[in-house]
């Protein structure tokens, strides 16, 4: 029985991480304030 | 505290083994995603290409010919998108602006790609575009999936606008990367004459009533890192002619442009080298992290069954000192 509710907190434990750490969105910021080139640059 | 020890060890070696699937198969497709405020640049470039000359309707050589091709992630449309689509949607405005020697334009062509953030499936909205005309994108375009297979692909042509299959053709060693090699012919078709062209007052509607069409040929080459999808290099054999209408006098046909266009080895360098750096995060939760993730949970399940086995053989243990009885003494 105890080990029963070991394997289960420990199945429990990776289900709440990896929902934790994909539930975290990563905020994707603002449009670029670069512009469309018109001019050929120098360098990437 | 042997029992304790190994219970604490068996939750762990549960914890582990449960995690390597979930990491590849829940957090990887969910946390793999093109962000959408990506900004990225490329020069192209076809040396000792053919040109038209606008002045003379001549088709003259040149000495370069660049494409600048731009791509900018437009965060504010993206969000607007994703209300109604329900899923996370990237907006990609792009220019593909092409200058002749002289540094002067000789066309742009503006497009908007609107797709899912994690699949690269194409999403339908509102201001899909390719130089102002509506289109219906389906297939990819300037990137492919993460975990890139090796299969043919439909690849949408924005000249075209028109979506065909680019052919998985092998796997190559690209500066030390692993890569699959794409390639894609389109046959001669008949395609829009852009609506900004390098001559002042000349439109395409203007070239149209004039009787002249554009046609366009190219073979599409490109270089595919397969974790990231990202194209390293890429490599275009494009020609376009007018054909026929009074524009021409006596002349069937003109070539418009043809030359073998490639990507500018600084910019080649540094996608090499962006690439390079942005496969070990895939990397980390597509392999390493699950395949260490379970070796570790069975390592860990192996060392609890061992401290349960020894505490049940071991007299002394705390388990066969409650099953023994306490001797009786007078």
């Amino acid at each position: 029985m105890r080990a029963l509710i070991a394997a289960a907190v420990g199945l429990a434990a990776a289900f709440a991480l990896v929902l934790t750490v994909t539930a975290l969105a990563r905020p994707s910021g603002g449009t670029s304030p670069e512009p469309l080139l018109t001019t050929v640059p120098a360098h990437p | 505290m042997r029992r304790k020890a190994g219970l604490v060890l068996l939750a762990l070696a549960v914890f582990f083994a449960a995690l390597s699937p979930l990491l590849r198969w829940y957090a990887f497709p969910r946390l793999a995603k093109i962000p959408a405020n990506h900004y990225q640049h490329m020069v192209l470039e076809a040396r000792d290409a053919t040109l038209l000359d606008y002045a003379t309707m001549r088709a003259k050589q040149v000495p370069k010919v660049t494409v600048v091709q731009t791509l900018k992630g437009n965060v504010e449309a993206s969000e607007r998108i994703e209300e109604s689509a329900g899923r996370d949607v990237v907006v990609w405005d792009g220019l593909s602006y092409v200058v002749g020697p002289d540094g002067r334009m000789v066309s742009k062509i503006p497009e908007r790609y609107i797709f899912d953030a994690h699949t690269q499936q194409p999403v339908h909205a509102t201001g899909e575009m390719v130089d102002g005309d509506p289109v219906r994108r389906e297939g990819i375009e300037f990137k492919w999936p993460f975990l890139t297979e090796k299969r043919d692909y439909a690849y949408f042509d924005a000249q075209a606008r028109v979506t065909a299959p680019i052919h998985y053709k092998g796997t190559r060693d690209f500066r030390g990367l692993e890569v699959y090699y794409f390639e894609q012919t389109i046959p001669w078709t008949k395609v829009p004459i852009p609506r900004t062209l390098p001559v002042e007052g000349l439109s395409a509607e203007a070239v149209e009533k004039t009787g002249t069409t554009r046609w366009y040929t190219t073979v599409r080459k490109f270089w595919v890192e397969p974790l990231t999808g990202a194209p390293v290099y890429g490599e275009e054999i494009h020609r376009e002619e007018l054909r026929g209408g009074t524009l021409l006098g006596d002349r069937d046909r003109v070539t418009a442009f043809a030359g073998h266009v490639k990507m500018r080895e600084d910019y080649t360098a540094h996608t090499v080298d962006l690439v390079t750096s942005q496969r070990l995060p895939i990397l980390l939760l597509t392999s390493w992290l699950p395949w260490g993730s379970l070796a570790l949970g069975l390592l860990l399940l192996a060392l609890a069954l061992y401290l349960e086995a020894r505490a049940r053989r071991r007299p002394g243990s705390a388990a066969t000192k409650a099953e023994d009885p306490s001797p009786v003494t007078a």
